[in-house]
Order: structure tokens, then C-alpha cells, then sequence
């Protein structure tokens, strides 16, 4: 059941079926409009007392109305059921950038939304880039994207050493061959994308290392010490869900702004605030073993709080 | 007559000016969040997207509020979680977030960094697109990197489902709340 409308104005509650059913109505009274849309067209370029603007105007229009008219039909057709509306929210369901997330949900409500998409240090949960898509695509389709993101940010450090991604880990959405090798060629580990449900080994054998990076080419590229860390770090749900509880928390569940535009500066402005907490806990040693663990063995810097300088002075 | 003139700049806009930093602790929280911020480099990267973007037709009319104002305000939207109209009031209240915003004085005077409408924040965000979205995150990540605070080598990729919706505040809506609360 899908809550439509406001309550203030009498009941105010519609069930989905009887919105497919409207639709489905709607649209097949609006089943001919190609045919005619077609047929203005042919007519349109025959009409010879119309001047070349005003041919050129009324081609234009026409075809804005007929795409138009296709990003309508398209949206009405996704319709899906989803949990019940909160009261006097207003959603666009004929938004063409937005879409229903039904992928990986089985007789589960599905939002209506966005999806967007995160690249982060699992030690620290700093994000390092942030991908809004439109509609709803696949979750391979978010790596490459986020990655170059990450390299460029990584381009704009000009003190030595520089920094290199090593491994990258994801849900087991993330198994595609295809996208395996495209991160292989970048030189990046995939021991963190499970291939099946069985979790990751943590400490891999000698053995199991060379077979890693005999398999991902990467055998003069990256270290055994690397696959140790990209096993140790591997694919842990709570430590994402931590990321996405602080993101959420900071508004980023729902989008208020308008259109794919806003959604984009409001998910920006949202991590970016979300860094400036991380950096806050990391300056302050506020991390977790785990963390800092991770942070030795990347052979990171150990943050000088004011108070310990002056101690020590 | 000594108190009189302790009060003097909230009087009448004249005399000494509040320092804002002797009212902000170290350790306040807000602070110490826009302590971590790049605030130059981000400034820098907003100016020359809009100065290729929006090329100022004049140089006459009022001076306008300083992109760092703004770009802080934002982001502290998103921080503390609140609206427009609230971090805008909260501007002219609190010092810490007048620190964050890059102010260090405070004197009663008609500059107009103090006073920010939230339409003036709307029309700010409305002139960021995606690339320079894009770029402000990576001067942040790249800061982070050079001061040797975090790696990217190691990460990990996953989604976020972010409902599309917006909160019309209504008289229903505050009627709602009403009702809610009671």
C-alpha cells in the first residue's frame, strides 16, 4: 500500500492499485499519441505556406512534447508498491532522473529515490568521493566512476610519498569479471568483492597470496604484505553501515533539494561536513583498535593534538 | 560610565571589537570542526568556477557576502542538521559559528557578512554544479592526504538509498506536529 495525498484533506490516502489502475487508464487512452505525434511530423514537413522559424519552432515543440510525453509513460509504467508515505511529503514520481529501488529487494518495500554512491577508508569512514546517478543503475556501474574521482583528488597531493589504491572491497553486487579486470589493469586488488557468500579468509595462506596475484597479473605490482591488508580490511557490513548511520544522520536519506542538481550539492555538502567529523575523531585518537591498527600498518601519521605538544613543551 | 563603555560596540557600532575567538574554546566542538576545512583553497576553487560561470557585468552595486561565509553556512547546515532560515539566525547569535564562518571580529556595523538571508544561501547552492562539487571534495581529501591524516588505499565501495521527498512546512503540517507533541 502506497499513501498518496495529505490527510488534512480528508482521508488522503490512495492505494497504489488504485493509482496502476488510473495509470494504466491513462494510458492506454494515450496509446495512439506516437502514431499521431508521427503523422503532425510528416505533415509539419510538407506544410509549404510556413516560413523556415516557424517550421523549425513547431518541430521543436512538438518534439519536446513527445519526449516529454515518453518520460511520463516510462515513470507511470515503474509504479511500485512501497511503504506508506509520511504525512505532507510531496514526491515527483515523473521525475525522469529518479527511479524505484527494487534491485536486491524481495517483497521488501522499495523507495522511491536515489542511489547514491560512496568510495571510503574503512579505517577512519573518511569519504573520499561521492557518485549521484541518475535513476537506479547497477552497483558495478558505480566503481569505475568513483575511482577516478578518487584519482583525481589523489593527483592534487603534491608531497611525497605519493598516494596509490591498492584494493578496492564491495558487497557481492560488485562480482562482475568485467569489472574485475578493469581494476586489475589499474593495478588495484579485488580480494575484498566476495565471489560467493563464504567470507573472506582474513589471513591467507602463502600460497593462497601468490594465487591472488597470479590471478589479478599483479604479481610484480603489489606486495603479499598488500593482500594481507586488502584480506584484513576485506568487505565488513557494519563498518559500511557505520559510514551510511553517519551520513544518514546528517540528512543524507532524504533529498530535499530540487531535481538531480540539488541532490548532487546536497549529498556533496553532506559528506564534505561528514569528513570534517572524521577528521575531528582522527586528530583526537577517537578511533577504534581496528582503526588504528589499520592506520600503523598504513604507516600513517599519528596525529599531534595541541595539548600533548604543549605537555611535552 | 565603565559598563556604558564596555558596551559601547553593541550600543552604538563604535569602539573596540569583540575578538570572536576569545569566545570560541579550542575545544568547542564546532571549532574544532572548521579547524579540519581547507577554507582557502575551497574559497579559491568556488571563485574561479564562478568567475568563469557567472562573469560579474558590473562592478557597481553593494558588495556581496563573501563565498566563505556562505560555503560554511552550508556546511554546517548539513552538520548540525538544521534549515537555511536557522544556521542564518544562528549567524548573528552564536560565535562559534560566526568562528566558522571566518569571522574574527565583531562590532555592530552594517556589513553584510553578518546579516546572510536564506535566499542569499539558496542562491549560492544553486550555482554549484557537479564538478565543482566534485572538485571541493577532492581538495578536501587531497588536505587530508598531504597532512598524512588518512590513505586511499584502501576502500570500499557501496550505495546509500536516499528517498526523493520534500518537507512542505505547512499549517498542516505544524497542526501535525502539534498534535504530535501533545
Amino acid at each position: 500500500m502506497r499513501g498518496f495525498g495529505r490527510s488534512c484533506r480528508g482521508h488522503g490516502q490512495v492505494f497504489v492499485k488504485l493509482v496502476r489502475q488510473t495509470a494504466h487508464q491513462l494510458l492506454a487512452l494515450g496509446e495512439p499519441i506516437q502514431t499521431f505525434g508521427l503523422q503532425a511530423q510528416e505533415r509539419l514537413a510538407h506544410t509549404i505556406p510556413l516560413s523556415e522559424a516557424q517550421h523549425q519552432r513547431l518541430s521543436l515543440a512538438l518534439t519536446t512534447a513527445m519526449s516529454h510525453h515518453e518520460h511520463i509513460r516510462k515513470q507511470s509504467q515503474r509504479l511500485t508498491s512501497g511503504k506508506k508515505l509520511s504525512h505532507c511529503k510531496v514526491v515527483n514520481a515523473y521525475d525522469p532522473t529518479i527511479a524505484p529501488m527494487i534491485k536486491g529487494k524481495s517483497n521488501c518495500p522499495a523507495q522511491f529515490g536515489r542511489k547514491p554512491g560512496i568510495a571510503s577508508d574503512p579505517a577512519s569512514g573518511f569519504l573520499f568521493a561521492n557518485l549521484v546517478p541518475q535513476g537506479n543503475p547497477s552497483d558495478p556501474s558505480y566503481v569505475l566512476p568513483l575511482i577516478d574521482k578518487v584519482q583525481s583528488a589523489i593527483e592534487r597531493v603534491h608531497t611525497a610519498p605519493q598516494h596509490r589504491m591498492h584494493s578496492v572491497a564491495g558487497e557481492l553486487g560488485l562480482n562482475d569479471p568485467a569489472l574485475r579486470q578493469a581494476l586489475h589493469e589499474r593495478g588495484i586488488l579485488t580480494v575484498g568483492i566476495p565471489k560467493t557468500i563464504a567470507p573472506i579468509a582474513v589471513h591467507p595462506s602463502a600460497q593462497d597470496i601468490l594465487d591472488i596475484l597470479n590471478e589479478a597479473g599483479l604479481h610484480r605490482i603489489r606486495t603479499p604484505h598488500h593482500v594481507h591488508l586488502a584480506c584484513a580490511s576485506g568487505y565488513s557490513r557494519p563498518v559500511v553501515e557505520s559510514h551510511i548511520a553517519s551520513l544518514l544522520s546528517r540528512g543524507a536519506g532524504q533529498v530535499r533539494y530540487k531535481g538531480l542538481e540539488g541532490a548532487v550539492v546536497q549529498q556533496g555538502m553532506t559528506v564534505m561536513a561528514h569528513n570534517g567529523a572524521v577528521l575531528v575523531r582522527i586528530r583526537h585518537k577517537q578511533l577504534s583498535k581496528r582503526a588504528q591498527k589499520f592506520r600503523r600498518l598504513l604507516g600513517l601519521k599519528s596525529p599531534k593534538v595541541n595539548e600533548i605538544n604543549h605537555q611535552r613543551n | 560610565m565603565r559598563f556604558v563603555r564596555y558596551l559601547q560596540h553593541w550600543l552604538s557600532g563604535t569602539g573596540a571589537r569583540l575578538q570572536v575567538t576569545d569566545f570560541v574554546p579550542v575545544m568547542h566542538p564546532i571549532r574544532q570542526w572548521a579547524d579540519t576545512f581547507p577554507w582557502a583553497a575551497l574559497v579559491r576553487a568556488i571563485e574561479q568556477s564562478f568567475d568563469t560561470r557567472f562573469p560579474t557585468q558590473s562592478p557597481r552595486g553593494r558588495r556581496p557576502v563573501p563565498i566563505r561565509v556562505l560555503l560554511a553556512l552550508e556546511l554546517l547546515k548539513h552538520a548540525l542538521g538544521g534549515s537555511d532560515e536557522e544556521i542564518c539566525q544562528r549567524l548573528r547569535t552564536d560565535f562559534a559559528v560566526m568562528y566558522a564562518c571566518g569571522l574574527r571580529e565583531y562590532q555592530v556595523n552594517p556589513a553584510q557578512a553578518h546579516f546572510v538571508l536564506p535566499e542569499t544561501l539558496c542562491e549560492f547552492r544553486r550555482r554549484i554544479d557537479e564538478a565543482l562539487m566534485d572538485e571541493l571534495i577532492a581538495i578536501q581529501a587531497a588536505t587530508a592526504m598531504e597532512e598524512g591524516l588518512v590513505s586511499p588505499a584502501q576502500l570500499v565501495i557501496d550505495t546509500l538509498p536516499s528517498e526523493q521527498g520534500s518537507q512542505r512546512v505547512t499549517d498542516a503540517t505544524t497542526l501535525y506536529k502539534a498534535q504530535k507533541k501533545r
